[in-house]
Protein backbone atom coordinates (compact mmCIF):
# COMPACT_ATOMS: atom_id res chain seq x y z
CA UNK A 1 0.00 0.00 0.00
CA UNK A 2 1.58 3.33 -1.01
CA UNK A 3 1.99 5.87 1.77
CA UNK A 4 -0.39 8.77 1.41
CA UNK A 5 -0.49 11.22 4.34
CA UNK A 6 -3.85 12.72 3.36
CA UNK A 7 -5.64 9.42 2.84
CA UNK A 8 -7.73 8.12 5.75
CA UNK A 9 -9.86 5.05 6.14
CA UNK A 10 -13.50 5.29 5.25
CA UNK A 11 -15.10 6.57 8.49
CA UNK A 12 -17.69 3.80 8.71
CA UNK A 13 -15.12 1.07 8.08
CA UNK A 14 -12.78 2.68 10.63
CA UNK A 15 -15.69 2.87 13.08
CA UNK A 16 -16.59 -0.78 12.52
CA UNK A 17 -12.92 -1.77 13.05
CA UNK A 18 -12.83 0.30 16.23
CA UNK A 19 -16.05 -1.35 17.36
CA UNK A 20 -14.52 -4.79 16.83
CA UNK A 21 -11.45 -3.82 18.87
CA UNK A 22 -13.76 -2.60 21.64
CA UNK A 23 -15.82 -5.78 21.42
CA UNK A 24 -12.63 -7.84 21.71
CA UNK A 25 -11.75 -5.93 24.89
CA UNK A 26 -15.24 -6.63 26.25
CA UNK A 27 -15.31 -10.31 25.34
CA UNK A 28 -11.76 -11.27 26.25
CA UNK A 29 -10.94 -9.00 29.19
CA UNK A 30 -14.30 -7.84 30.48
CA UNK A 31 -13.01 -4.27 30.24
CA UNK A 32 -13.62 -1.34 27.93
CA UNK A 33 -11.00 0.87 26.33
CA UNK A 34 -9.65 3.89 28.17
CA UNK A 35 -6.98 6.53 28.37
CA UNK A 36 -7.32 9.06 31.18
CA UNK A 37 -7.01 6.48 33.96
CA UNK A 38 -3.58 5.56 32.67
CA UNK A 39 -2.61 9.25 32.70
CA UNK A 40 -3.29 9.36 36.44
CA UNK A 41 -1.15 6.27 37.03
CA UNK A 42 1.74 7.73 35.05
CA UNK A 43 1.35 11.08 36.82
CA UNK A 44 1.31 9.51 40.27
CA UNK A 45 4.40 7.48 39.44
CA UNK A 46 6.21 10.65 38.29
CA UNK A 47 5.01 12.71 41.26
CA UNK A 48 5.96 9.95 43.68
CA UNK A 49 9.51 9.99 42.33
CA UNK A 50 9.83 13.77 42.75
CA UNK A 51 7.83 14.34 45.93
CA UNK A 52 6.51 11.30 47.82
CA UNK A 53 4.96 13.60 50.43
CA UNK A 54 2.58 15.12 47.89
CA UNK A 55 1.26 11.67 46.99
CA UNK A 56 0.80 10.70 50.63
CA UNK A 57 -1.16 13.89 51.37
CA UNK A 58 -4.08 13.10 49.04
CA UNK A 59 -6.09 9.88 49.53
CA UNK A 60 -6.96 9.51 45.83
CA UNK A 61 -3.32 9.80 44.80
CA UNK A 62 -2.21 7.39 47.49
CA UNK A 63 -4.84 4.86 46.41
CA UNK A 64 -3.63 5.07 42.82
CA UNK A 65 -0.03 4.57 43.86
CA UNK A 66 -0.71 1.77 46.35
CA UNK A 67 -2.10 -0.52 43.69
CA UNK A 68 -5.64 0.74 43.92
CA UNK A 69 -7.99 -0.42 41.28
CA UNK A 70 -6.77 -3.28 39.08
CA UNK A 71 -8.41 -1.65 36.06
CA UNK A 72 -5.77 1.05 36.16
CA UNK A 73 -3.07 -1.50 35.56
CA UNK A 74 -4.87 -2.83 32.53
CA UNK A 75 -5.21 0.75 31.28
CA UNK A 76 -1.51 1.52 31.57
CA UNK A 77 -0.63 -1.47 29.39
CA UNK A 78 -3.48 -0.74 27.01
CA UNK A 79 -2.25 2.84 26.56
CA UNK A 80 1.26 1.51 25.93
CA UNK A 81 -0.36 -0.48 23.12
CA UNK A 82 -2.16 2.66 21.87
CA UNK A 83 1.16 4.47 21.58
CA UNK A 84 2.74 1.54 19.70
CA UNK A 85 -0.32 1.21 17.45
CA UNK A 86 -0.37 4.94 16.77
CA UNK A 87 3.32 4.85 15.91
CA UNK A 88 2.84 1.93 13.53
CA UNK A 89 -0.18 3.61 11.93
CA UNK A 90 1.63 6.93 11.47
CA UNK A 91 4.76 5.28 10.09
CA UNK A 92 2.92 3.17 7.53
CA UNK A 93 0.72 6.08 6.41
CA UNK A 94 3.57 8.57 6.08
CA UNK A 95 2.16 10.81 8.81
CA UNK A 96 5.06 10.27 11.20
CA UNK A 97 7.10 13.43 11.75
CA UNK A 98 7.86 16.13 14.31
CA UNK A 99 5.49 19.07 13.88
CA UNK A 100 2.97 21.28 15.63
CA UNK A 101 -0.49 21.04 14.11
CA UNK A 102 -2.21 24.44 13.96
CA UNK A 103 -3.99 26.91 11.72
CA UNK A 104 -1.76 28.62 9.09
CA UNK A 105 -1.54 31.95 10.94
CA UNK A 106 -1.56 30.82 14.58
CA UNK A 107 1.81 31.04 16.41
CA UNK A 108 3.47 27.78 17.36
CA UNK A 109 4.15 28.58 21.05
CA UNK A 110 0.55 29.73 21.55
CA UNK A 111 -0.71 26.49 20.03
CA UNK A 112 1.41 24.47 22.45
CA UNK A 113 0.05 26.55 25.34
CA UNK A 114 -3.50 25.94 24.19
CA UNK A 115 -2.81 22.20 23.92
CA UNK A 116 -1.42 22.15 27.45
CA UNK A 117 -4.33 24.17 28.83
CA UNK A 118 -6.92 22.08 27.00
CA UNK A 119 -5.24 18.96 28.33
CA UNK A 120 -5.43 20.35 31.87
CA UNK A 121 -9.17 20.97 31.51
CA UNK A 122 -9.73 17.48 30.09
CA UNK A 123 -7.60 15.80 32.74
CA UNK A 124 -9.51 17.38 35.60
CA UNK A 125 -12.88 16.84 33.89
CA UNK A 126 -12.16 13.19 33.08
CA UNK A 127 -11.53 12.55 36.76
CA UNK A 128 -14.93 14.05 37.65
CA UNK A 129 -16.65 12.00 34.93
CA UNK A 130 -14.92 8.71 35.83
CA UNK A 131 -13.50 8.39 32.34
CA UNK A 132 -12.90 10.25 29.10
CA UNK A 133 -14.25 9.88 25.59
CA UNK A 134 -12.68 6.40 25.34
CA UNK A 135 -13.65 4.93 28.67
CA UNK A 136 -16.92 6.72 29.28
CA UNK A 137 -18.43 7.66 25.90
CA UNK A 138 -17.19 4.77 23.76
CA UNK A 139 -17.08 1.85 26.21
CA UNK A 140 -19.87 2.94 28.54
CA UNK A 141 -21.98 4.12 25.62
CA UNK A 142 -21.72 0.75 23.88
CA UNK A 143 -22.90 -0.95 27.08
CA UNK A 144 -25.82 1.51 27.32
CA UNK A 145 -24.80 3.11 30.62
CA UNK A 146 -27.10 6.08 31.29
CA UNK A 147 -24.31 8.25 32.70
CA UNK A 148 -22.13 7.60 29.65
CA UNK A 149 -24.80 8.88 27.29
CA UNK A 150 -25.40 11.98 29.40
CA UNK A 151 -21.64 12.55 29.38
CA UNK A 152 -21.38 12.10 25.62
CA UNK A 153 -24.09 14.65 24.85
CA UNK A 154 -22.40 17.05 27.26
CA UNK A 155 -19.03 16.68 25.52
CA UNK A 156 -20.51 17.61 22.16
CA UNK A 157 -22.38 20.52 23.79
CA UNK A 158 -19.16 21.83 25.39
CA UNK A 159 -17.23 21.54 22.12
CA UNK A 160 -19.83 23.34 20.05
CA UNK A 161 -20.30 26.03 22.73
CA UNK A 162 -16.64 27.05 22.62
CA UNK A 163 -15.76 26.30 18.97
CA UNK A 164 -16.59 29.77 17.67
CA UNK A 165 -14.26 31.47 20.16
CA UNK A 166 -11.20 29.40 19.31
CA UNK A 167 -11.64 29.25 15.53
CA UNK A 168 -8.47 31.29 14.95
CA UNK A 169 -6.36 28.44 16.35
CA UNK A 170 -7.41 26.26 13.46
CA UNK A 171 -7.99 28.60 10.50
CA UNK B 1 -22.92 -21.50 29.10
CA UNK B 2 -21.52 -18.04 29.67
CA UNK B 3 -17.79 -18.63 29.69
CA UNK B 4 -16.78 -15.15 28.55
CA UNK B 5 -15.19 -12.79 29.47
CA UNK B 6 -12.09 -14.61 30.73
CA UNK B 7 -12.07 -13.19 34.26
CA UNK B 8 -8.92 -15.17 34.93
CA UNK B 9 -7.01 -12.64 32.77
CA UNK B 10 -7.42 -10.10 35.56
CA UNK B 11 -6.87 -12.76 38.23
CA UNK B 12 -4.50 -15.68 38.19
CA UNK B 13 -3.52 -15.21 34.52
CA UNK B 14 -2.71 -11.56 35.08
CA UNK B 15 0.55 -11.47 33.12
CA UNK B 16 -1.16 -12.90 30.06
CA UNK B 17 -3.91 -10.31 30.56
CA UNK B 18 -1.38 -7.49 30.37
CA UNK B 19 -0.02 -8.86 27.08
CA UNK B 20 -3.60 -8.96 25.76
CA UNK B 21 -4.00 -5.36 26.98
CA UNK B 22 -1.05 -4.25 24.84
CA UNK B 23 -2.43 -6.11 21.80
CA UNK B 24 -5.88 -4.56 22.18
CA UNK B 25 -4.36 -1.12 22.76
CA UNK B 26 -2.30 -1.58 19.60
CA UNK B 27 -5.46 -2.20 17.59
CA UNK B 28 -7.11 0.82 19.22
CA UNK B 29 -4.18 3.14 18.45
CA UNK B 30 -3.71 1.86 14.91
CA UNK B 31 -7.38 2.29 13.97
CA UNK B 32 -7.54 5.77 15.57
CA UNK B 33 -4.51 6.80 13.53
CA UNK B 34 -5.95 5.45 10.27
CA UNK B 35 -9.26 7.17 10.93
CA UNK B 36 -7.29 10.44 11.04
CA UNK B 37 -7.63 10.94 14.79
CA UNK B 38 -3.94 11.61 15.26
CA UNK B 39 -4.47 14.98 13.57
CA UNK B 40 -6.08 17.81 15.50
CA UNK B 41 -7.60 19.44 12.39
CA UNK B 42 -9.47 16.27 11.51
CA UNK B 43 -10.90 16.04 15.04
CA UNK B 44 -11.95 19.66 15.49
CA UNK B 45 -13.57 19.64 12.04
CA UNK B 46 -16.48 18.02 13.84
CA UNK B 47 -17.09 21.20 15.82
CA UNK B 48 -16.85 23.53 12.83
CA UNK B 49 -19.38 21.45 10.95
CA UNK B 50 -17.48 20.73 7.76
CA UNK B 51 -16.13 17.26 8.61
CA UNK B 52 -18.30 14.91 10.65
CA UNK B 53 -15.74 12.08 10.74
CA UNK B 54 -15.60 12.02 14.55
CA UNK B 55 -19.32 11.50 14.79
CA UNK B 56 -19.37 8.81 12.09
CA UNK B 57 -16.44 6.82 13.50
CA UNK B 58 -17.58 7.04 17.09
CA UNK B 59 -21.15 6.04 16.49
CA UNK B 60 -20.25 3.21 14.11
CA UNK B 61 -17.89 1.88 16.78
CA UNK B 62 -20.52 2.15 19.51
CA UNK B 63 -23.14 0.44 17.34
CA UNK B 64 -20.87 -2.47 16.34
CA UNK B 65 -19.62 -3.12 19.90
CA UNK B 66 -23.10 -2.66 21.37
CA UNK B 67 -24.77 -5.08 18.95
CA UNK B 68 -21.90 -7.57 19.25
CA UNK B 69 -22.15 -7.64 23.05
CA UNK B 70 -25.95 -7.93 23.01
CA UNK B 71 -25.97 -10.77 20.45
CA UNK B 72 -23.17 -12.71 22.19
CA UNK B 73 -24.96 -12.20 25.50
CA UNK B 74 -28.24 -13.51 24.13
CA UNK B 75 -26.46 -16.52 22.63
CA UNK B 76 -25.27 -17.36 26.14
CA UNK B 77 -21.60 -17.04 25.20
CA UNK B 78 -21.03 -13.82 27.13
CA UNK B 79 -22.23 -12.85 30.61
CA UNK B 80 -23.66 -9.50 29.48
CA UNK B 81 -24.76 -8.14 32.84
CA UNK B 82 -21.50 -9.00 34.57
CA UNK B 83 -19.58 -7.38 31.70
CA UNK B 84 -21.71 -4.24 31.82
CA UNK B 85 -21.29 -3.84 35.57
CA UNK B 86 -17.55 -4.46 35.37
CA UNK B 87 -16.67 -2.37 32.32
CA UNK B 88 -18.84 0.69 32.98
CA UNK B 89 -18.69 3.07 35.90
CA UNK B 90 -21.61 3.96 38.10
CA UNK B 91 -23.63 6.99 37.05
CA UNK B 92 -22.84 10.19 38.94
CA UNK B 93 -25.14 12.51 37.05
CA UNK B 94 -23.93 16.03 37.93
CA UNK B 95 -20.17 15.44 37.70
CA UNK B 96 -20.74 13.61 34.42
CA UNK B 97 -22.84 16.34 32.85
CA UNK B 98 -20.71 19.26 34.09
CA UNK B 99 -17.43 17.38 33.58
CA UNK B 100 -18.52 16.33 30.09
CA UNK B 101 -19.13 19.97 29.18
CA UNK B 102 -15.68 21.00 30.45
CA UNK B 103 -14.08 18.02 28.68
CA UNK B 104 -15.74 19.14 25.44
CA UNK B 105 -14.26 22.61 25.91
CA UNK B 106 -10.84 21.09 26.58
CA UNK B 107 -11.28 19.02 23.42
CA UNK B 108 -11.83 22.05 21.17
CA UNK B 109 -9.02 24.03 22.86
CA UNK B 110 -6.40 21.27 22.71
CA UNK B 111 -7.63 19.64 19.50
CA UNK B 112 -7.61 16.16 21.02
CA UNK B 113 -9.33 13.98 23.54
CA UNK B 114 -7.13 12.13 26.06
CA UNK B 115 -7.00 8.93 23.96
CA UNK B 116 -6.25 10.56 20.63
CA UNK B 117 -3.60 12.79 22.19
CA UNK B 118 -1.55 9.64 22.83
CA UNK B 119 -1.88 8.73 19.14
CA UNK B 120 -0.85 12.26 18.09
CA UNK B 121 2.13 12.10 20.44
CA UNK B 122 3.14 8.75 18.99
CA UNK B 123 3.07 10.20 15.47
CA UNK B 124 5.40 13.03 16.46
CA UNK B 125 2.94 15.87 17.00
CA UNK B 126 4.30 18.14 19.72
CA UNK B 127 0.84 19.58 20.40
CA UNK B 128 -0.24 15.99 21.13
CA UNK B 129 2.60 15.65 23.61
CA UNK B 130 1.57 18.93 25.28
CA UNK B 131 -2.01 17.64 25.58
CA UNK B 132 -0.81 14.38 27.14
CA UNK B 133 1.21 16.32 29.71
CA UNK B 134 -1.71 18.66 30.40
CA UNK B 135 -4.06 15.72 30.92
CA UNK B 136 -1.68 14.11 33.40
CA UNK B 137 -1.36 17.33 35.41
CA UNK B 138 -5.13 17.90 35.29
CA UNK B 139 -5.77 14.40 36.62
CA UNK B 140 -3.23 14.90 39.41
CA UNK B 141 -4.68 18.28 40.43
CA UNK B 142 -8.26 17.01 40.59
CA UNK B 143 -7.34 13.74 42.32
CA UNK B 144 -5.20 15.73 44.75
CA UNK B 145 -8.15 17.90 45.73
CA UNK B 146 -10.83 15.22 45.58
CA UNK B 147 -10.98 14.67 49.35
CA UNK B 148 -11.58 18.38 50.12
CA UNK B 149 -15.14 18.88 51.29
CA UNK B 150 -16.15 21.37 48.57
CA UNK B 151 -15.01 19.10 45.75
CA UNK B 152 -16.03 15.82 47.40
CA UNK B 153 -19.64 16.99 47.54
CA UNK B 154 -19.70 17.73 43.82
CA UNK B 155 -17.71 14.59 42.97
CA UNK B 156 -20.26 12.23 44.52
CA UNK B 157 -23.43 14.17 43.67
CA UNK B 158 -26.23 12.61 41.62
CA UNK B 159 -25.13 9.06 42.39
CA UNK B 160 -27.48 6.62 40.69
CA UNK B 161 -25.41 3.43 40.88
CA UNK B 162 -25.06 1.24 37.80
CA UNK B 163 -27.88 2.60 35.70
CA UNK B 164 -28.61 1.57 32.11
CA UNK B 165 -30.82 3.07 29.44
CA UNK B 166 -33.15 0.08 29.43
CA UNK B 167 -33.68 0.48 33.18
CA UNK B 168 -34.46 4.15 32.64
CA UNK B 169 -37.15 3.07 30.17
CA UNK B 170 -38.45 0.36 32.55
CA UNK B 171 -37.71 -2.46 30.08
CA UNK B 172 -37.19 -6.03 31.30
CA UNK B 173 -33.55 -6.90 32.19
CA UNK B 174 -33.22 -9.74 29.64
CA UNK B 175 -34.76 -8.25 26.51
CA UNK B 176 -34.16 -4.59 27.44
CA UNK B 177 -30.57 -4.23 26.19
CA UNK B 178 -31.49 -5.71 22.80
CA UNK B 179 -34.51 -3.45 22.46
CA UNK B 180 -32.50 -0.31 23.24
CA UNK B 181 -29.65 -1.50 21.00
CA UNK B 182 -32.01 -1.81 18.04
CA UNK B 183 -33.39 1.69 18.69
CA UNK B 184 -29.87 3.16 18.98
CA UNK B 185 -28.83 1.45 15.72
CA UNK B 186 -31.84 2.79 13.86
CA UNK B 187 -31.15 6.30 15.19
CA UNK B 188 -27.47 6.05 14.24
CA UNK B 189 -28.23 4.94 10.67
CA UNK B 190 -30.71 7.80 10.34
CA UNK B 191 -28.07 10.25 11.62
CA UNK B 192 -25.44 8.85 9.22
CA UNK B 193 -27.73 9.48 6.26
CA UNK B 194 -28.34 13.01 7.57
CA UNK B 195 -24.60 13.59 8.09
CA UNK B 196 -23.82 12.57 4.48
CA UNK B 197 -26.45 14.99 3.17
CA UNK B 198 -25.17 17.81 5.38
CA UNK B 199 -21.56 17.30 4.29
CA UNK B 200 -22.58 17.18 0.62
CA UNK B 201 -24.58 20.39 1.01
CA UNK B 202 -21.65 22.16 2.73
CA UNK B 203 -19.11 20.82 0.21
CA UNK B 204 -21.19 22.34 -2.59
CA UNK B 205 -20.62 25.76 -0.99
CA UNK B 206 -16.96 25.38 0.01
CA UNK B 207 -14.56 22.94 -1.66
CA UNK B 208 -13.45 21.09 1.49
CA UNK B 209 -14.08 17.42 0.78
CA UNK B 210 -14.63 15.39 3.93
CA UNK B 211 -14.68 11.61 3.94
CA UNK B 212 -17.67 10.46 1.94
CA UNK B 213 -19.32 7.18 2.78
CA UNK B 214 -18.54 5.54 -0.56
CA UNK B 215 -19.45 1.99 -1.37
CA UNK B 216 -17.64 0.17 1.50
CA UNK B 217 -19.28 2.58 3.93
CA UNK B 218 -22.73 1.56 2.80
CA UNK B 219 -21.73 -2.10 3.12
CA UNK B 220 -20.93 -1.40 6.77
CA UNK B 221 -24.26 0.35 7.23
CA UNK B 222 -26.03 -2.63 5.69
CA UNK B 223 -24.08 -4.93 8.04
CA UNK B 224 -25.20 -2.88 11.03
CA UNK B 225 -28.76 -3.14 9.80
CA UNK B 226 -28.40 -6.93 9.59
CA UNK B 227 -26.93 -7.14 13.09
CA UNK B 228 -29.73 -4.93 14.37
CA UNK B 229 -32.25 -7.36 12.89
CA UNK B 230 -30.49 -10.16 14.79
CA UNK B 231 -30.76 -8.00 17.90
CA UNK B 232 -34.45 -7.50 17.22
CA UNK B 233 -34.91 -11.25 16.99
CA UNK B 234 -33.14 -11.55 20.34
CA UNK B 235 -35.47 -8.98 21.86
CA UNK B 236 -38.52 -10.84 20.58
CA UNK B 237 -37.45 -14.36 21.56
CA UNK B 238 -38.85 -15.02 25.04
CA UNK B 239 -36.31 -14.79 27.83
CA UNK B 240 -34.85 -17.74 29.64
CA UNK B 241 -32.63 -20.60 28.67
CA UNK B 242 -29.45 -18.59 28.60
CA UNK B 243 -29.19 -18.11 32.36
CA UNK B 244 -29.15 -21.76 33.42
CA UNK B 245 -25.40 -21.92 34.08
CA UNK B 246 -23.04 -19.08 34.63
CA UNK B 247 -19.55 -18.59 35.95
CA UNK B 248 -19.17 -16.37 38.98
CA UNK B 249 -16.84 -13.37 38.98
CA UNK B 250 -14.08 -14.14 41.47
CA UNK B 251 -13.58 -11.71 44.35
CA UNK B 252 -10.44 -11.96 46.44
CA UNK B 253 -10.65 -12.33 50.22
CA UNK B 254 -8.93 -8.95 50.67
CA UNK B 255 -11.40 -7.22 48.37
CA UNK B 256 -14.34 -8.79 50.16
CA UNK B 257 -12.92 -7.84 53.55
CA UNK B 258 -12.47 -4.25 52.41
CA UNK B 259 -15.91 -3.98 50.81
CA UNK B 260 -17.69 -5.64 53.74
CA UNK B 261 -16.35 -2.85 55.93
CA UNK B 262 -16.43 0.12 53.55
CA UNK B 263 -19.68 -0.46 51.68
CA UNK B 264 -21.69 -3.28 53.26
CA UNK B 265 -24.87 -1.73 51.86
CA UNK B 266 -23.79 -2.62 48.32
CA UNK B 267 -23.33 -6.32 49.05
CA UNK B 268 -25.63 -9.21 49.74
CA UNK B 269 -23.45 -11.94 51.18
CA UNK B 270 -24.70 -15.52 51.33
CA UNK B 271 -22.71 -18.14 53.22
CA UNK B 272 -23.37 -21.55 51.66
CA UNK B 273 -21.40 -23.60 54.20
CA UNK B 274 -22.97 -25.87 56.78
CA UNK B 275 -25.10 -23.84 59.18
CA UNK B 276 -22.95 -24.76 62.24
CA UNK B 277 -19.73 -23.56 60.58
CA UNK B 278 -21.42 -20.39 59.39
CA UNK B 279 -22.97 -19.71 62.79
CA UNK B 280 -19.56 -19.91 64.42
CA UNK B 281 -17.68 -17.58 62.09
CA UNK B 282 -18.65 -15.79 58.91
CA UNK B 283 -18.05 -12.71 56.80
CA UNK B 284 -19.64 -9.66 58.49
CA UNK B 285 -23.17 -9.19 57.22
CA UNK B 286 -23.41 -12.68 55.72
CA UNK B 287 -26.61 -14.69 55.91
CA UNK B 288 -26.27 -18.44 56.52
CA UNK B 289 -28.01 -20.10 53.61
CA UNK B 290 -27.27 -23.78 52.91
CA UNK B 291 -27.44 -24.48 49.13
CA UNK B 292 -30.74 -26.37 49.39
CA UNK B 293 -32.41 -23.26 50.83
CA UNK B 294 -31.17 -20.96 48.05
CA UNK B 295 -34.25 -21.46 45.91
CA UNK B 296 -36.49 -20.16 48.72
CA UNK B 297 -34.83 -16.72 48.55
CA UNK B 298 -36.42 -15.89 45.20
CA UNK B 299 -33.15 -14.42 43.88
CA UNK B 300 -34.47 -14.38 40.31
CA UNK B 301 -36.99 -11.71 41.28
CA UNK B 302 -34.59 -9.55 43.32
CA UNK B 303 -33.70 -6.15 41.89
CA UNK B 304 -30.06 -6.99 41.20
CA UNK B 305 -28.91 -3.65 42.59
CA UNK B 306 -26.61 -5.28 45.15
CA UNK B 307 -23.65 -7.49 44.35
CA UNK B 308 -24.46 -11.04 45.39
CA UNK B 309 -21.43 -12.61 47.07
CA UNK B 310 -21.32 -16.38 47.53
CA UNK B 311 -19.09 -17.82 50.26
CA UNK B 312 -18.37 -21.57 50.34
CA UNK B 313 -15.73 -23.88 51.79
CA UNK B 314 -13.56 -23.42 48.71
CA UNK B 315 -13.67 -21.48 45.43
CA UNK B 316 -16.96 -22.11 43.68
CA UNK B 317 -16.51 -23.66 40.25
CA UNK B 318 -20.06 -23.00 39.18
CA UNK B 319 -22.86 -20.86 40.53
CA UNK B 320 -25.87 -22.85 41.84
CA UNK B 321 -28.82 -22.46 39.49
CA UNK B 322 -30.92 -20.57 42.04
CA UNK B 323 -28.20 -17.92 42.40
CA UNK B 324 -27.40 -17.85 38.67
CA UNK B 325 -30.87 -16.44 38.05
CA UNK B 326 -29.98 -13.34 40.10
CA UNK B 327 -30.20 -10.35 37.72
CA UNK B 328 -27.20 -8.48 39.21
CA UNK B 329 -23.53 -9.38 39.55
CA UNK B 330 -22.73 -12.69 41.20
CA UNK B 331 -19.33 -12.83 42.88
CA UNK B 332 -17.69 -15.88 44.44
CA UNK B 333 -15.11 -15.67 47.20
CA UNK B 334 -11.78 -16.97 45.91
CA UNK B 335 -10.37 -19.69 48.13
CA UNK B 336 -13.58 -19.97 50.12
CA UNK B 337 -14.05 -18.91 53.76
CA UNK B 338 -10.59 -20.17 54.66
CA UNK B 339 -9.04 -17.38 52.60
CA UNK B 340 -11.22 -14.78 54.31
CA UNK B 341 -10.28 -16.13 57.74
CA UNK B 342 -6.68 -15.09 57.03
CA UNK B 343 -7.56 -11.41 56.40
CA UNK B 344 -7.09 -8.63 58.92
CA UNK B 345 -10.84 -8.05 59.13
CA UNK B 346 -11.42 -11.65 60.21
CA UNK B 347 -8.59 -11.34 62.72
CA UNK B 348 -10.21 -8.24 64.19
CA UNK B 349 -13.53 -10.04 64.43
CA UNK B 350 -11.96 -13.05 66.14
CA UNK B 351 -11.10 -10.67 68.97
CA UNK B 352 -14.80 -10.30 69.67
CA UNK B 353 -15.45 -12.98 72.29
CA UNK B 354 -18.83 -14.13 71.05
CA UNK B 355 -20.01 -13.73 67.53
CA UNK B 356 -23.37 -12.01 67.24
CA UNK B 357 -26.23 -14.40 66.49
CA UNK B 358 -26.48 -15.34 62.83
CA UNK B 359 -28.85 -13.27 60.80
CA UNK B 360 -31.96 -15.24 59.89
CA UNK B 361 -32.48 -16.34 56.34
CA UNK B 362 -34.16 -13.35 54.77
CA UNK B 363 -37.51 -13.95 53.16
CA UNK B 364 -37.95 -13.40 49.46
CA UNK B 365 -38.88 -9.77 49.77
CA UNK B 366 -40.12 -8.56 46.43
CA UNK B 367 -37.81 -5.76 45.37
CA UNK B 368 -39.55 -2.53 44.54
CA UNK B 369 -38.91 -0.98 41.13
CA UNK B 370 -35.63 0.89 40.98
CA UNK B 371 -36.62 4.50 40.74
CA UNK B 372 -33.33 5.82 39.45
CA UNK B 373 -32.42 7.87 42.45
CA UNK B 374 -30.96 8.34 45.85
CA UNK B 375 -30.37 5.81 48.49
CA UNK B 376 -27.18 4.03 49.19
CA UNK B 377 -25.80 2.45 46.07
CA UNK B 378 -28.92 3.10 44.02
Amino acid sequence: MPRDPVKFWNPYLAGAALGLVLLAAFVVMGNGLGASGASLRLGVAALGAVSPGAVASAPALERASAGGHPLDFWLVFEVLGVVLGGLAGAYTSGRLGLEVLRGPTFPRWARLGMALGGGLLMGAAARATRGCTSGQALSGGALLSAGSWAFMLSVFAGGYALAYFVRRVWR
Amino acid sequence: MSSLPFWSLSGELRELGLVVAIAIGFGFGFVLERAGFGRAQKLVGQFFGHDLTVFKVMFSAIVVAMLGAVVLGAAGILDYRALADHATSETFLWPMVAGGFVLGMGFIVSGYCPGTSYVAMASGKLDGLATVLGTIVGQLVYAGLEHQAWLARFHSSGRLGHLYLWELLHLPPRAGPAMVAVAVTATAIGCFVGAERLERALAARAPAPASPAGRPGFAVLAGMGGLALAGLAVALVPAGGSASTRAAIPISADDLARRSVEEPWRLRILDLRAVEACAARRVPGAACVPPEKLASLGLADASGALDLVLVADRSLAEVPAAAAAYPGRVLALEGGYGAFARTSVAAALAGVATAPPPSPIPAAAPAGPRKGGGGCGG
